[in-house]
């Protein structure tokens, strides 16, 4: 019931934003659509887990400095692909690499494999079945050693501290 | 408006679409399938998002610049998961990495 509430809410804004007017009267008609929608999709979220306001509302900060990271290593990664396409002779040492990986939960593991993919030069491919390993297609795979020690380093610290 | 307001949009939509022509030139020049996906996600979405910012900056916070920056930001979710769809897809069904490659850990876990 709780996930319901917490869920509806969300929906509420994200109807907001699509409608293109931000009020009270839009906030509740996507509020109230929002478990219609939730419905079908229910079985994707582990709905036997018990939810904590205090603990959803405590990582909201963190999570907006995620996204700020993000949007600054999305221009780094545009930049690092665009000179790669721009060079006259392309000199590419191309691979997939597995990636171990810390995170635990469904929501860690998509956010990591998301980071991943918009950072520079290197592309999520698949997650292993027991969610410990990630394959990792890498554009310039000349030390594969510092392409995962970086992804392990970097970016896995902001993700665990927002999402785990 | 402001005309500052309107430069700086014009701007952005100069770096959006100068990107989204570069994601072009990478579909077109790179080698293989997993290649081409670097240059479509990554410069992709960054191209997008610029246009969506010269929206904004040229409408305000009219129904019309907040519906660009929602889809800016789903954009940026989605764009990933298309792209690993997309190559796990084409890895399982047999479509190979280029020569050039160095080192395939994926392919033997599956086999």
């Amino acid at each position: 019931m709780k996930r319901y509430f917490f869920y509806s809410i969300t929906l509420g804004f994200a109807w907001c934003f699509v409608h293109g007017v931000i009020n009270l009267n839009n906030f509740l008609i996507g509020m109230l659509l929002g478990p219609i929608i939730i419905r079908p999709f229910k079985t994707f979220y582990n709905f036997d887990e018990q939810l904590s306001y205090t603990n959803t509302i405590r990582r909201i900060p963190k999570q907006i400095k995620f996204l700020s990271i993000l949007l600054i290593e999305i221009i780094k990664a545009s930049v690092f692909v665009a000179k790669i396409i721009l060079r006259p002779n392309l000199d590419l040492k191309p691979g997939i690499i597995a990636v171990p990986i810390r995170a635990k939960t469904d929501a860690g593991i998509t956010a990591i494999a998301n980071t991943i993919t918009l950072t520079p030069g290197t592309l999520t491919i698949d997650v292993s079945d027991d969610k410990s390993t990630l394959y990792v297609h890498a554009i310039d795979l000349s030390d594969p050693k510092a392409v995962s020690e970086s992804i392990r380093d970097d970016l896995e610290e902001y993700v665990l501290e927002a999402f785990e | 408006m402001g005309s500052i307001l309107d430069i700086l949009s014009n701007i952005f939509l100069m770096i959006g679409i100068f990107f989204v022509f570069l994601g072009m030139l990478g579909l077109l020049r790179l080698p293989d399938i997993f290649n081409r996906l670097h240059a479509t996600t990554k410069i992709g979405t960054i191209g997008a998002f610029g246009v969506m910012i010269a929206i904004v900056l040229k409408v305000g916070f009219t129904p019309m610049g907040i519906k660009a920056i929602t889809v800016g930001l789903f954009l940026l979710l989605t764009a990933p998961v298309a792209a690993h769809m997309i190559a796990r897809a084409a890895h399982r069904h047999g479509v190979g990495l280029c020569k050039e490659s160095i080192i395939d850990e994926y392919g033997k876990t599956y086999k």
